[in-house]
């Protein structure tokens, strides 16, 4: 099995359109969610494709424009992520051959708001429907863009697990590359546009934050006093390659795939489940070869949902053990909103900002812990030496799933 | 703004790389680097901006501009 590396990283989200910017507003804990006409949520806002794409080479973004350019929002984001990646990953410099590379797009129902939005014109004129509806009503279309955008002619395909989606991705994708399929894998976590409909069927479960007259405080990760999760829209991007590959073409890896596990919870409810979470964790530690104590970080799912903050506190509780006291933990999603199929990914390249960065980010509103044995990051950032970290991700419909992720190959 | 306009128009918006002034009365969408799925968005495009409705399969097989516009013509 050759072993994974993460050789580049990408992002477009509410907090930061390229991995700089993001990583700088981990550090200072800053928030993307706001008040939005449709209701709280975390929108990637003041951007534009053509300027996002305006630093790639030459080649790189012209092809991008020409294949994206009139793509829905989420594909033209999920390519912009994706160059940043493939760039960092100096693919452009030192190429592998199209038939090495592979691309996996985490997440589904990536098109429902394309389709839902162009209702009102079919009502008014069927004959209007844009001729290229047949494509990108597609998740797809993800899929085969990514694919002309970078001449990537490998294995590819999507994946989706819920809110697991993002680490099913890497999951996914390190398969391919671990087995030899491809040397090189693309991983794109796509951003999901909610519908009003969407929106209303979470609030109805319960699962949406209470609105307030403070967006900023309404997103409450692992508080006494959280009400549910805030919508977040991010893209982001991996490129997963062979240690080996990454040797040869002389791009030093940024963090490695250590270990990684799904598992099920035979529930097709909303409900977490503990010994499913506790279940993946430590499968994830035990394929990485590492002791509940020697965790450094986890990135916690921790959505701000009632139940499920509650539940994950408790599986890692259970699941670090003895190590539960030195652990940092830590929410991504409150600042970036919950990213949902996206999520995963997202929060592995704020994993990898932070084994490289050498901190962990804050938890904002994090005012009254649900869980004291816990270690968790407070409202500032701190320095921190990180070898290993933990990344969790869990679905509607009882996906569980958890990552390892190492910061240099020596490590994992 | 004329049929022929409208149809440039529209062409140049779906294929943003091709030059302007290459765009002219004669030319097929293939010489253009238009694919047939272009070429069926630039119609839609051209419909939806006369504000006609020319049956889809009227189009079928046609890939020169002037047919087109002969076709959109027809109904404005």
């Amino acid at each position: 099995m050759n072993r994974v590396a993460v050789t580049g990283t990408g992002i477009v989200s509410a907090i930061g359109a390229d991995v700089a910017a993001f990583t700088a507003a981990l550090r200072a804990g800053r928030t993307g969610i706001v008040a939005t006409p449709d209701g709280l949520g975390a929108p990637v806002t003041d951007w534009s494709f053509p300027e996002a794409v305006a630093g790639a080479s030459t080649p790189l973004r012209r092809r991008a424009l020409r294949s994206a350019g009139r793509s829905p929002r989420p594909v033209r984001v999920a390519v912009a992520a994706a160059v940043q990646a493939w760039t960092a990953a100096r693919l452009t410099d030192f190429p592998i051959p199209g038939d090495r590379v592979g691309v996996v797009v985490a997440g589904h129902n990536l098109t429902a708001r394309y389709v839902h939005d162009l209702r009102p014109g079919w009502e008014e004129n069927p004959a209007y429907l844009p001729a290229r509806f047949a494509l990108h009503a597609l998740d797809t279309d993800h899929v085969g863009t990514l694919s002309e955008v970078f001449d990537a002619t490998g294995e590819g395909c999507t994946v989706g697990g819920a809110s697991a989606s993002g680490n099913v991705g890497v999951v996914h994708a390190t398969r391919l590359v671990a087995s030899g399929t491809v040397d090189c894998c693309l991983l794109v976590g796509a951003l999901c546009e909610l519908t009003p409909l969407h929106r209303r069927a979470f609030a109805v479960l319960g699962a949406l934050a209470e609105p307030t007259s403070d967006p900023g405080r309404a997103c409450r990760p692992f508080d006494r006093d959280r009400s549910g999760f805030v919508p977040g829209e991010a893209a982001a991007a991996l490129v997963l390659e062979s240690t080996a590959s990454a040797t040869r073409r002389g791009v030093p890896p940024r963090a490695v795939v250590a270990g990684h596990a799904l598992a099920l919870d035979g529930d097709r409810s909303a409900a977490p489940n503990l010994d499913g979470e506790i279940r993946v964790i430590r499968a994830a530690l035990a394929a990485a070869g590492l002791a509940p104590t020697d965790v450094d970080y986890v990135n916690a799912h921790a959505t701000a949902s009632r139940r499920g903050d509650e539940v994950e506190a408790a599986a890692l509780v259970a699941a670090l053990g003895p190590g539960v006291d030195r652990a940092f933990v830590n929410s991504t999603k409150a600042l970036t909103g919950h990213c949902l199929g996206a999520a995963g990914v997202v929060e592995a390249v704020a994993t990898v900002a932070q084994l490289g960065g050498g901190f962990v980010h804050p938890t904002p509103n994090l005012d009254d812990p649900v869980e004291p044995r816990l270690r968790f990051v407070g409202p500032v950032a701190r320095p921190a030496d990180l070898r290993y970290a933990l990344s969790n991700g869990f679905g509607f419909g009882g996906i569980n799933s958890a990552v390892v992720l190492a910061r240099t190959p020596d490590e994992g | 703004m004329t049929v022929f306009e409208v149809v440039r128009d529209s062409l140049l918006e779906v294929v943003p790389e091709v030059d302007p002034d290459a765009v002219t009365p004669g030319r097929t969408l293939a010489d253009l680097g238009c694919t047939s799925i272009d070429r069926a968005e630039i119609v839609t495009l051209s419909m939806e901006r006369l504000g006609v409705v020319v049956p889809i399969t009227e189009f079928r097989d046609v890939n020169d501009l002037d047919t087109i516009v002969e076709l959109l013509g027809r109904h404005v």
